[in-house]
């Protein structure tokens, strides 16, 4: 017993110690975005890397996920003859849970793997010591133009990844189960609110923040040799992916007493 | 240990004015207890080799020399200033005035030969395009690499790597340099040649250096003074010569690279 206590009591100091270190590592970005010189054609780099070449991930994801929950909500509601509400579902779920989440666990995956490897490798071959050794702050040079072009990137990916994934409902629901496009649109529109809106990209702005403080800090903390590289992005994908699906429920329980569901 | 005493009192050089001082650093790795009390200083000028074998602490004690790595207790001071309790961000400053050529050169593989080489200088805000381009090409010469700015540092091969390295490091003519094995790993000739390139350094730019390694043919080369590495504490300090005509055991063993625990099998 007492050794299940202990073993216990040190996971949950060690969880608290990587809590803190994941702080530390965010309050010094924030500080250096405010107090150092911003090193843009870094930052246009990792946007285009986030941002631009995400999108068809993002949107394959959001297409087919509006597609399929289209058809499967119309299986059922066509049952008690609740078709033209189709829409409505699958738009409100697309802004609320689907469309974020979705997007984050994406980018969990291509981005976060990416930044934590690449770091990582950076780490164990010097390279992050020589930046130091040369006057370059690694947080400056490494964490802040990832953290700004993700916090900019994953709201607008969110936004595309719903915006295709209700296109695509609408597609399957009126184009292919033949669900009347106007009762269709006037549902959706009905139940869609700027409320919904706001929910997605706040979602998509605090999972930006998870994946790449995160990855950041798997990278900035990998291990020597090829184990402690290829275990940064392992760790940083499923440490970022958890968080989100954690932190996502939450998150909707504070979000939704900000910005309740409904007419 | 006496024999060791001894000549110290009668090898070392006084030091001028110490560009820097290393007060007795103790660093605890892990379960390691890797430096004990190290002390040593490094005039303006002169070239410090630090002996010692692998895994003795060598490395360790360069990263403290540029604020890399923070020690238990002890102190180091750069031209009088002491670097131990200076954030990261103050430690740039400092760290303008060293370079380091690091085992495994540390080249940023993202970049070019040139973007490496030019990289120190644009972070001191340069950007005159050719200016940078003219010291580039003029710190590659030093380092026999004329030619060589389109290549990826992946397309080098290991001596050429170190060099660019080198270039690298004194392209922003630093007052200090810090080698970290600078021959390990190349073949001889290799190895000579940027034993060489310390030595050309050290003349014509005067830049004082310390260097670390386990390669006594590069000790004997380079070093104005030695520095032996051994339990966490300089067991040594004095001219190479000084060191060749020991006669304590344990250094001894070291130049001739004969190893105590198996001496019995021969």
């Amino acid at each position: 017993m007492s050794d299940f206590i202990r073993l216990f009591g040190r996971n949950v100091l060690s969880f608290c110690a990587y809590l803190g270190q994941l702080l530390l590592l965010a309050i010094d970005t924030f500080r250096s975005i405010f107090t150092a010189p911003i090193r843009w054609k870094l930052f246009m780099k990792q946007l285009l890397e986030v941002g631009y070449r995400s999108q068809l991930v993002v949107l394959v994801t959001g297409g087919f996920t509006g597609a399929v929950f289209a058809a499967q909500t119309y299986f059922q509601f066509h049952r008690l003859q609740m078709d033209s509400a189709v829409g409505a579902v699958v738009s409100v779920s697309m802004f609320r849970e689907l469309g974020p989440v979705l997007t984050g666990l994406m980018l969990a995956g291509r981005v976060g793997a990416a930044m934590s490897a690449e770091i990582g490798t950076m780490k164990v071959t010097e390279q992050i010591d020589a930046l130091r050794a040369l006057g370059v702050y690694p947080v400056d040079y490494l964490v802040v133009p990832r953290v700004l072009a993700m916090m900019i990137s994953t709201p607008l990916l969110v936004a595309e990844c719903v915006g295709l994934g209700i296109l695509a409902g609408y597609f399957v629901g009126v184009v292919v189960l033949d669900i009347q496009g106007a009762y269709y649109l006037d549902y959706l529109l009905k139940f869609t609110g700027s409320r919904d809106i706001k929910m997605a990209l706040t979602k998509g702005f605090v999972f930006s923040l998870i994946i790449v403080f995160v990855s950041c800090h798997q990278g900035l903390n990998a291990k020597e040799g090829a184990v402690g590289v290829g275990r940064a992005p392992t760790e940083a994908v499923v440490i970022g992916s958890l968080s989100i699906l954690i932190i996502n429920f939450f998150l909707s329980l504070i979000l939704n007493a900000i910005f309740p569901a409904g007419l | 240990m006496t024999g060791a005493v001894q000549e110290r009192a009668t090898g070392t050089r006084q030091a001028g004015a110490a560009l820097i001082s290393i007060r007795d650093l103790w660093k605890q790795l892990g379960e390691q207890q890797v430096l004990k009390g190290f002390d040593v200083d490094v005039a303006t000028g002169e070239t410090l080799v630090i002996l010692g074998r692998s895994g003795g602490g060598k490395s360790v004690l360069l990263k403290h020399i540029i604020g890399l790595m923070k020690p238990d207790r002890g102190d180091v001071l750069v031209e009088g200033e002491s670097i131990v309790a200076l954030s990261e961000r103050q430690l740039s400053r400092v760290r303008k005035k060293i370079a380091v050529l690091f085992q495994s050169a540390a080249l940023f593989d993202s970049m070019t030969v040139e973007e490496n080489i030019a990289f120190p200088l644009r972070e001191t805000g340069l950007k005159d395009q050719g200016e940078i381009d003219a010291r580039v090409a003029g710190a590659l010469e030093m380092v026999d690499l004329a030619g060589e700015q389109k290549k990826m540092p992946e397309k080098l091969s290991g001596g050429m790597r170190k060099r660019v390295g080198l270039a690298r490091a004194i392209v922003t003519e630093p007052r200090c340099i810090l080698y970290d094995e600078p021959t390990t790993g190349l073949d001889p000739i290799v190895a000579d040649s940027i034993n060489r390139l310390i030595r050309r350094l050290q003349k014509r730019l005067g830049i004082t250096s310390i260097v670390v390694t386990h390669d006594m043919k590069s000790a004997f080369h380079v070093g104005d003074q030695v520095a032996y590495l051994y339990d966490g504490r300089a067991y040594f300090k004095g001219t190479p010569e000084a060191l060749r005509a020991s006669s304590d055991p344990l250094i001894h063993d070291f130049i001739e690279g004969r190893s105590r625990e198996l001496s019995g099998d021969d």
